[in-house]
């Protein structure tokens, strides 16, 4: 396999596939995720997502936008408000900010209602945005599961059967030998608490040992207090898509499964913070015993 | 709620009818057991052949009238009498399960089907009937040295930004 590794949208991505990519399938990609990150970084003062922290307005996302925002209606909905794009501010606030100041400057803020700041309509063209006040919108649950995806897409249409996507806690995998995969342990990187099979689907991550900047602070909050949540700590999905499975993965850490399965196609575990865990049906045997 | 475990029942039926379909043809066991010898050489679904006439009589318990003459005409025939074979799939756990079919045709329509798992996995069983979440009491860890894999899915590394911010604060708090 040919690996192409590279930084992009705050983590370590890498793409391996059986022939080499072709130097304008490269370059297409670095397009593809340099357009997205314009859009939706909050890390950078030129993105759309930056300008939506200045003031109100309509704002014109890409056609890509539109499944997000279905996905994320959906979870807002099925998690009652935990999953809210807006809860970005409350990262601000907690000191997950774009200038990484990792100092808390007030207490946790409760995230202002999905359904009351924010709409949206979609046509062929793209989608248009449209947010009644100031927000600081975090894609985060979603987006690198979306964008997996994305890159994904552009590599199946270069021609390419055999490859893998991997943007470190989102996976997705086809063709060739199935990936073994190990569940990382939340508590101790240099440990697995079981290893899944994948093949011709995608695996989504979430836990909270890394982005951790202070005490109890991570970047897992429930939009309804602006809080970090500590009784989760770390969930795993497997689903056709990265970007359901991502968003799915952020939504075990406040809905129950069975809430999430009556709309959505998944397998997952989810850890708990007391060593716990739980899992669907079909990963019965993955975790060690 | 119960739509994970039917599609992998389903996904299982739809495997191990080709498998069984595959290794039946012009072959008519009249016995009601599955045969232990004709086991091994069906055992693997992935190698048997997935022709379209193995994989209409798949379709034939939902739809049994209009399936049959498909069957009939795209394998020249199938004698009635009782089928058995073996296939087996690959669940996420990565143990690969096994499932027995027997099947009854009568009139060149499926009759009966019964499909049997092996659930090698003690706790496949319920899963198999049932959406129900699995519990765990504790977690077990192993040293990913350990552990034969290609990857290791947990939280994404962070930025370079991320990182270098994040040990700038550190050493000013320790200075």
């Amino acid at each position: 396999m040919h690996t192409l590794g590279f930084e992009a949208i705050g983590t370590q991505w890498s793409l391996s596939t059986a022939e080499p990519l072709a130097p304008e399938t490269r370059a297409a990609v670095a397009e593809l995720v340099d357009g997205y990150d314009r859009t939706y970084s909050r890390f950078r003062s030129d993105s759309t997502v930056a300008r939506m922290a200045r003031a109100a307005g309509n704002w014109k996302l890409p056609a890509s936008a539109a499944p997000l925002l279905t996905l994320f209606d959906a979870l807002q909905r099925l998690t009652d408000g935990a999953v809210n794009p807006l809860v970005g501010r409350s990262l601000e606030v907690l000191g997950y900010d774009a200038g990484y100041s990792f100092q808390p400057s007030g207490p946790p803020l409760r995230a202002a209602g999905w359904k009351d700041t924010v709409s949206w309509t979609a046509d062929a063209g793209g989608s248009v945005l449209t947010t009644a006040a100031p927000v600081t919108f975090d894609i985060g649950a979603a987006g690198k599961g979306q964008l997996v995806d994305l890159v994904s897409a552009l590599l199946a249409e270069a021609g390419l059967r055999e490859y893998v996507v991997d943007a470190g806690s989102d996976l997705r995998q086809a063709g060739g030998e199935p990936l073994r995969v190990a569940l990382e342990h939340p508590y101790d990187t240099t440990r697995g608490i079981g290893v899944v099979t994948l093949s011709d689907r995608a695996l989504c991550a979430s836990a909270v040992n890394r982005r951790q900047w202070g005490d109890g602070l991570h970047h897992v909050l429930d939009a309804r207090t602006g809080a970090p949540v500590d009784t989760v700590a770390a969930t795993w999905v497997l689903a056709a898509d990265a970007m359901t499975a991502d968003g799915l993965a952020t939504a075990l850490f406040f809905a129950e499964p069975q809430a999430l399965a009556s709309e959505f196609e998944f397998d997952y575990v989810r850890m708990f913070s007391d060593g716990r865990a739980d899992y669907s049906p079909a990963m019965a045997g993955v975790l060690f015993t | 709620m119960n739509r994970a475990s039917k599609s992998l029942l389903c996904a299982a039926a739809g495997l191990s009818l080709l498998s069984a379909a595959g290794c039946a043809s012009g072959e008519d066991t009249a016995t009601a057991d599955p045969a232990p010898a004709e086991s091994p050489a069906s055992s693997s679904a992935a190698s048997a052949p997935a022709s379209s006439p193995a994989s209409s009589p798949a379709a034939a318990p939902d739809a049994a009238p209009d399936a049959a003459p498909d069957a009939a005409a795209g394998s020249g025939s199938y004698a009635d009498g009782e089928y058995t074979g073996t296939g087996s799939y690959i669940p996420p756990s990565g143990t690969s399960e096994d499932v027995d079919v027997t099947l009854r045709l009568e009139n060149g329509v499926v009759a009966e089907l019964d499909v049997e798992t092996s659930q090698k996995n003690p706790t496949s069983k319920q899963y198999q009937r049932e959406f129900t979440s699995g519990v765990k009491e504790q977690v077990v860890g192993k040293s990913l040295d350990e552990l034969d894999v290609d990857k290791v899915a947990g939280s994404s590394l962070t930025s370079q930004g991320f990182n270098r911010a994040l040990d700038a604060i550190r050493s000013e708090a320790t200075s």
